[in-house]
């Protein structure tokens, strides 16, 4: 065999076993993407409260999670906590034990740091002058929140909401290193029977800038929706 | 245009009082010891040069500022700290500003209803109804279904008039309504203003329009560095005004 | 804290090779950018194609991904190259350090990219033409005007790319290189103490990004001089 027909045969039999782990990535990407933003709201609430018992922990959280590498955040979780015999006897136990839950806790704690940095930015880039609009017709703070910053602050945080979901896509490929077999995983197992790190790697590279594109484009046309009050 | 007639009784009852009111921002003393009534149905023009405490002084009276000494008294509130329902106060005075403010995100017709909606829990049909009212007082009820951005600089003025005017507000405050519009799209906005007088409202209007200022003010405030410099009917400000720098601030307006 | 003795050492060598992957990595990241940046900005089309081409796949791909690749592929090449001098040789491979640096750079490389393209473009032209009317040749020009302007727009960004670098040289631990995360594995096996050992690492870590971003908010407020309001 010639060596390009060699390594068309290695791309051929690889991409699916790499897509075994399709569905584990998908699902570490939704559940971490959804409880990431939940934390996120709930972070950037504490942090735009006004009183600074709620907002400081926020931004301890926030700089601690945006400082240290997400690596050792996650084998903090999968190795670590083991260490404490009243985190196994509690009833964490059940999702701490499986490296799975490890790693959806670890990209929710990680990835809620950074969405709440960038809500934050769309909070702060409502101008000034359409909340004292509001205050001026007798809004409350409650109703000006909810009717002019989140909608204003949405359309401005998408662009930089959508980087942050393909890091985090990124990230999931970290699960590899705590046992989890997403398709990065199943790319290292098929690496190791091959030695073809170019035919392996090259074909989920492949992979995931699809799915980066895919990112792109849904929130691209969430965007676009937003914005039709900008259209001319 | 004569002087339409002042529509406030001699002894109508005063709506708006400041007493000994002093601002700061930091060091800078915005406002020094300004002393101001305002009765109801009245129409105060305000001008002075820029950075002479104008826009701060009315925005002290829907409290967008917070005054740090005096007395604030407006529809019979007092504002202090310990005021319990500031938007209560806020709902009986309209404001319209510079930028227009206008909420993008909203159609005009959806700018006009979300505080009647949400603060007078007005029915759906209803606010509707208020609003189109408005639109067609203040001449564009076709541009209901628009976007702000999709509108000229005049238009959306006209739509943040109507907007306040949603909230049937007593008074009404204009910081200097005009002066972010193109020349040609100023009168229109003044046509509505006008109109509004002449029904009576109770207005402060901060503004650089000295002919609106001759034909609808009852009375014409001159502010500089803080303070109320002179105060009087525009027949008396514009032909005879009493201080030195009235007279230069009218010569440097008027000389162009 | 007793079960960190005898790791102490460890630690701080491998602290030590943190901080020397990361200048190493700075420099090939800051090269990148730059040849990126210029190629985009490049009246050439295929510099353009090649330039966007490698941030689409640098930014769009997982670290850990470009990382192995990088590895592995560079010792089969590396191999085989050696295997036309020498039959004997059965496996060479680049050092994880040098692979490691390298990788991440072209990783970061690619943010830095848009950065610098932004930067440039972000210059006021204004500000151009006005030291162009006043008779500055071209050359002055760049360096008297648009650096110091792009400087002040790109600090900020760049700052966050030297957070990326120092973040991502963790990684570099899955090619075993011997720095902190590394040294917490091997510690982790015989004290039996992970917990303690990775929040050593975190803490570490955190140190370092604290630098930068110390670093970096001392940058910006000597770029920005001369928007500080004067009383």
């Amino acid at each position: 065999m010639t060596p390009v027909l060699e390594s068309l045969t290695l791309i051929i039999e690889s991409v699916p076993q790499i897509l075994m782990g399709f569905g584990l990535t998908l699902q570490l990407l939704f559940l971490s993407g959804i409880l990431g933003l939940i934390l996120a709201i709930l972070l950037l609430l504490m942090r735009i409260s006004g009183s600074a018992y709620l907002s400081a922990p926020a931004m301890v959280y926030i700089y601690v999670f945006r400082g240290t590498p997400i690596l050792v955040q996650i084998f903090i979780i999968y190795h670590g906590l083991a260490q404490f015999e009243a985190i196994r006897e509690s009833i964490f136990w059940a999702i701490l034990r499986e490296p799975f839950g490890c790693g959806v806790l670890a990209l929710t704690l990680n990835t809620g740091a950074y969405v709440s940095e960038i809500l934050r930015g769309g909070v702060l880039g409502v101008e000034r002058g359409l909340l004292e609009a509001g205050a001026a017709l007798g809004l409350s703070k409650r109703h000006r929140f909810i009717h002019i910053t989140t909608p204003i602050a949405v359309r401005l945080a998408i662009p930089a909401y959508s980087n942050d979901v393909i890091s985090l896509m990124k990230s999931t490929a970290l699960v590899s290193t705590i046992t989890l077999l997403d398709m990065m995983g199943y790319a290292r197992i098929v690496y190791a029977e091959t030695y073809a790190p170019y035919e392996v790697f090259t074909s989920l590279m492949v992979i995931y800038l699809l799915m980066t594109w895919i990112i792109q484009r849904a929130f691209g046309l969430f965007e676009r929706r937003m914005s039709r009050h900008i259209r001319q | 245009m004569s002087n339409s007639e002042p529509n406030s009784e001699p002894n109508a009852e005063p709506i708006i009082v400041l007493k000994d009111v002093d601002k700061f921002f930091g060091d800078f003393q915005a406002l020094k010891k300004i002393n101001l009534t305002v009765k109801k149905g009245e129409r105060i023009v305000v001008c002075g040069p820029s950075g002479s405490g104008k826009s701060t002084m009315i925005r002290c009276i829907n409290r967008l500022e917070q005054h740090n000494a005096g007395q604030i008294t407006v529809a019979g509130h007092v504002l202090t700290d310990q005021i319990k329902d500031i938007d209560a106060v806020r709902r009986e005075v309209g404001m319209v500003f510079q930028n227009f403010n206008l909420f993008p995100h909203l159609s005009v017709i959806d700018n006009l209803m979300l505080a009647p909606r949400l603060v007078r829990n007005t029915g759906k049909i209803e606010a509707r109804e208020k609003a189109m009212s408005l639109l067609e007082r203040v001449r564009i009820p076709e541009q209901a279904d628009k976007y702000p951005s999709q509108l000229s600089g005049g238009q959306q003025q006209r739509v943040a008039i109507a907007r306040a005017l949603c909230m049937n507000p007593e008074i009404m405050l204009f910081d200097e309504p005009t002066s972010a519009l193109d020349p040609e799209m100023i009168s229109e906005v003044l046509e509505v203003m006008t109109d509004l007088a002449q029904d009576g409202m109770t207005m402060i209007c901060v503004t650089h329009e000295m002919g609106f200022a001759r034909s609808v003010a009852d009375e014409v405030v001159f502010m500089d560095e803080g303070e109320i410099v002179e105060r009087n009917n525009p027949e008396n400000f514009f032909n005879n005004p009493q201080h030195q720098r009235t007279k230069l601030f009218l010569s440097q307006i008027l000389a162009h | 804290m007793d079960v960190l003795t005898g790791w102490w050492d460890d630690f701080f060598w491998g602290s030590v090779v943190v901080v020397q992957v990361f200048f190493v990595a700075l420099i090939l990241m800051v090269l990148f950018g730059l040849i990126g940046a210029a190629a985009k900005l490049s009246d050439n089309k295929v510099a353009q194609k090649i330039a966007s081409g490698y941030t689409i796949v640098f930014r769009g791909t997982p670290e850990i991904l470009v990382l192995l690749l990088f590895y592995f592929g560079s010792a089969i090449a590396l191999t085989s190259i050696a295997q036309i001098f020498d039959p004997e040789i059965k496996y060479l491979d680049i050092p994880p350090f040098w692979a490691g640096s390298f990788a991440i750079a072209l990783i970061v490389g690619s943010y830095a990219t848009e950065t610098f393209r932004g930067a440039f473009l972000g210059v006021d032209p204004g500000q151009v033409e006005a030291a162009r009317a006043l008779g500055l040749s071209n050359f002055k020009t760049f360096i008297y005007i648009q650096v110091p302007a792009m400087w002040r727009l790109a600090l900020p960004p760049f700052g966050n790319h030297m957070l990326s670098l120092i973040k991502d040289t963790a990684l570099i631990s899955v090619i075993g290189l011997e720095e902190t995360v590394f040294i917490a594995e091997q510690a982790m096996g015989t004290t039996g103490k992970p917990f303690t050992m990775f929040i050593l690492v975190g803490a570490i870590y955190l140190s370092f990004s604290t630098i930068i971003t110390l670093s970096v908010m001392r940058m910006e407020k000597y770029a920005n001089k001369h928007l500080e309001v004067s009383r």
